[in-house]
């Protein structure tokens, strides 16, 4: 399929210090989950910024949904691709939440009968319905985190972008989050997340790329990148527990053959399998 | 990153100053700038005043400002040919001599700032000019935080700008109406910020007792002689000012 985000030879610097991106070179295809990992300060939200025409790349060429990023106006290249920031403050100001999501509908200049229904789903979405009248100051801080995410997904953008979408939330509201944007993305929406939460990448990515001091050092299929621990701990990442477990349990045997373990359920199985395979072998 | 107003760490001859004799110097050379209004006398000062930055190595960092601020001059000059009842001449010597006026008061400010701790600042003004240090220290911080909130300001405006929100409007009204966006969680993050740096500073005992400070501040030879400096200017301007001199007529 024809990548919807383009990203060919992106290097970027802030005016005041070194570059930041170096040589970027991603391509994503539509209806894809990738996951945006590495340490602070990796250049991880500078990279999404480009998406939107936030940052205009000085050298290479962005693209998103074939339109160019360097001269597109960021209003227009909303209506492709949405976009969470890590603070939500940044961005309420209405003093109602039902009114706060709908404030970018009617920048797109949606008639009423079509935004009132999609902020209702909007809202539902997050959990949020029966706060739609509360002013969005007077709630907690993972609840505003919640107003904005819904005030972009009633974008419905074809491509959405959320940076550190779980930041403040607890467990709970944290699955809730993640099983939403899942959701979205079987709905067919491509998704970029970036987080410090390995067990989150584990869980929701089907791809991961892992950027450190503006480059990217791995790419690709969630497992593979889980596999090579030696390479991730190069930018102090550590894949979640039960994958360390799993991948120093099999270090015995031959690693590239054995599975890379994401979650607890398929240890789980694993485990199953490995001791039935040794019942039947004491067996013969 | 916007970085105005901010304090700029450079090993000069500026900054190793008392801030006592720079905000002397900042407020004799706003004196002087509202004592004439001839364009050739303040683009002399703004000159002079440039060449405290350079000396100060700190000219070039805020080129920035001063272009956006250039840019506002020439319009303050437009509006007095435009408003102005007279000469045609008049009117755009009056509007050069406000444009040049507005330049040298802000760019001397700003060198003062850039090239000055802000706690250096409130040292000096506590320990030896003894004004109370609740005021002085208010009046300090909302300086401090000009520049975080214009950073503030740019990630507001990216924020609403993903939403669809006109700020890269052609249409003036559009663009205005849609700046309301910006404004209103601007103010709403500044009111719980101050909110948070009270609480922040009461937790760690503040007002508790008469407070010790970290530095001793020093006034050097060069600074009385900074001083002294500014004072001779400052008279020799009123002199000149009183036979008719650097004035428009």
């Amino acid at each position: 399929m024809n990548p919807v985000i383009k990203i060919n030879g992106l290097s970027f610097g802030y005016e005041f210090g070194d570059s930041v991106l170096k040589d970027i070179y991603l391509e994503i295809s539509p209806g894809e989950m990738v996951a945006l990992v590495g340490q602070n300060g990796a250049g991880k939200t500078t990279l999404v910024k480009h998406l939107i025409g936030l940052l205009r790349p000085p050298a290479g060429k962005v693209s998103v949904a074939d339109l160019d990023v360097a001269n597109t106006r960021i209003s227009k290249l909303s209506r492709q691709v949405g976009y969470v920031f890590q603070n939500p403050d940044h961005q309420i100001f209405h003093d109602t939440v039902q009114a706060e999501v709908a404030f970018g509908l009617n920048n797109l200049g949606l008639p009423r009968e079509e935004v009132e229904p999609r902020v209702t789903a909007a809202l539902s979405d997050v959990g949020l319905e029966h706060l739609a009248h509360e002013n969005p100051q007077r709630l907690s801080r993972g609840q505003r985190q919640r107003v904005a995410l819904a005030s972009v997904l009633a974008l419905r953008t074809p491509v959405i972008v959320l940076d550190e979408p779980t930041t403040g939330q607890d467990y709970q509201e944290r699955k809730q989050i993640m099983a939403l944007v899942e959701q979205l993305n079987k709905a067919g929406h491509t998704i970029v997340f970036i987080t410090h939460d390995m067990s989150l990448v584990a869980h929701y990515a089907s791809r991961v790329v892992v950027l450190c001091q503006g480059r990217i050092i791995l790419d690709g299929d969630t497992r593979e990148v889980f596999r090579q621990t030696d390479k991730l701990a190069e930018s102090l990442l550590l894949p979640p527990q039960v994958t360390v477990l799993a991948n120093q349990l099999n270090e015995p045997l031959n690693t590239s053959v054995s599975p890379v373990i994401l979650s607890v359920d398929e240890m789980q199985d694993y485990l199953q399998r490995v001791r039935e395979v040794k019942r039947n072998g004491t067996g013969d | 990153m916007a970085r105005v107003i901010e304090y700029i760490y450079r090993d000069s001859i500026i900054h190793q100053l008392n801030p006592v004799s720079k905000l002397a110097w900042a407020l004799g050379v706003m004196v002087l700038a509202l004592t004439f209004n001839d364009p050739y006398y303040l683009l002399a000062l703004l000159l002079s005043v440039g060449l405290v930055g350079l000396t100060g190595r700190v000219l070039k960092d805020l080129s920035g400002v001063m272009k956006g601020l250039s840019i506002f001059a020439l319009i303050l000059v437009l509006l007095q040919v435009i408003f102005y009842h007279g000469a045609y001449q008049e009117a755009i010597a009056l509007g050069i001599a406000m444009g040049l006026r507005m330049m040298t008061v802000v760019l001397s400010f700003l060198v003062f700032l850039s090239t000055t701790q802000y706690k250096d600042i409130i040292l000096v003004l506590t320990e030896k000019m003894k004004l109370p240090y609740d005021y002085v220290f208010m009046f300090m911080t909302s300086l401090r935080f000009v520049p975080t909130f214009l950073n503030e300001a740019i990630q507001v405006g990216y924020a609403q700008q993903v939403r669809g929100c006109p700020i890269d409007s052609g249409n003036p009204w559009r663009k205005m109406k849609a700046y309301i966006a910006v404004a209103l969680p601007l103010v709403l993050i500044s009111l719980k910020k101050a909110e948070r740096l009270a609480i922040a500073m009461e937790t760690r005992g503040y007002g508790s007792n008469n407070r010790t400070y970290y530095k001793e501040p020093v006034i050097s030879t060069l600074d009385y002689f900074v001083i002294f400096l500014v004072v001779i200017l400052i008279i020799g301007a009123i002199i000149l000012r009183c036979k008719g001199l650097g004035v428009l007529h």
